[in-house]
């Protein structure tokens, strides 16, 4: 028997760890943005970049397993972004973060976004080197969500609750849902926003702002 | 489902170690695996194999040791022929 000790995810770890110090010393604030498919984080990162454009250097990475589809729609913003297509892999990585910045001059980015592939599960086990990790869940979801997938809500920071428009033609309980999130990461900060009508949108980015 | 992927990754790691331990083989590889490692012990078993094929490691064991809280995501030791 051969002792090792050695997490299995080191490797992954330690490019984490290396993009975070290269963001920090680049004065880059970092955020990714995880969820299942379809809760709208492209409308909400569309919507993000074009109001924060004004404002600060924004960019976005935005990972898939085919096509470049939302890279397209969100470079209509403006805004510098690239598509990250990952095969069949189900979540992004260190690597593919590095490996697409590495045309990038990060220094000359205020705030970068990283949309991972939609799923709930996957990307937990993943550190991008991101400094701030948003969940997002839509109100046609259903208020249990945070309850069925409860460690991508233990890994992230911040929850935003999207779709908010909706809210009443889909019955969504507001209450419960606050209840779930705070029931499986206690204490977690959560916003309420409609990408579609702007809703929320000013408190989430003065948030976002004020973070970094 | 990234548990192929984590397979992969074991199977990368204990071929490392083995070299470093100059064994012939390696028989089992004993994992630690917390409940909010976000990995399935399931589907990382079922993947196992798959991700041994065509390595050294192919026809070694996974042992799986679930702890009761925690993430960890860890190899705790390798069984090895010299």
């Amino acid at each position: 028997m051969v002792e090792v000790r050695q997490r299995v995810l080191k490797q992954n770890d330690m490019l984490a760890r290396d993009l975070r110090e290269r963001f920090r010393e680049a004065g880059t604030y970092v955020v990714s943005i995880v969820s299942s498919p379809g809760s709208g984080k492209t409308m909400f990162l569309e919507r993000l970049l074009a109001t924060l454009r004004g404002e600060s250097r924004v960019a976005a990475l935005v990972g898939d397993l085919a096509t470049e589809n939302d890279a397209l729609r969100l470079q209509r913003s403006g805004a510098p972004v690239k598509q990250i297509t990952t095969g069949s892999i189900c979540h992004l990585d260190a690597s593919m973060v590095s490996n697409a910045l590495a045309s990038w001059d990060v220094s000359q980015l205020d705030i970068l976004f990283i949309e991972n592939v939609g799923n709930l599960v996957c990307p937990s086990s993943y550190d991008l080197g991101e400094d701030l990790r948003v969940v997002l869940l839509s109100v046609t979801e259903g208020e249990d969500k945070p309850l069925k997938y409860p460690t991508i809500f233990n890994t992230a920071d911040v929850a935003v609750i999207t779709k908010m428009d909706l809210a009443e033609a889909v019955e969504f309980d507001r209450d419960a849902a606050h209840r779930n999130i705070q029931s499986v990461r206690p204490g977690m900060r959560v916003f309420e926003v409609s990408a579609k009508t702007g809703l929320g949108m000013r408190q989430w980015t003065d948030f976002l702002q004020s973070a970094h | 489902m990234h548990e192929l992927s984590i397979a992969m990754n074991i199977v990368e790691i204990a071929e490392e170690e083995r070299l470093r331990h100059h064994a012939a083989r390696v028989r089992a590889i004993h994992l630690r695996l917390g409940p909010l490692s976000g990995v399935s012990k399931d589907a990382l078993l079922f993947s196992y194999p798959f991700a041994c094929e065509g390595t050294p490691l192919e026809g070694s064991r996974l042992a799986i040791h679930e702890e009761r809280a925690g993430e960890a995501l860890e190899i705790i030791a390798l069984e090895v022929e010299s």
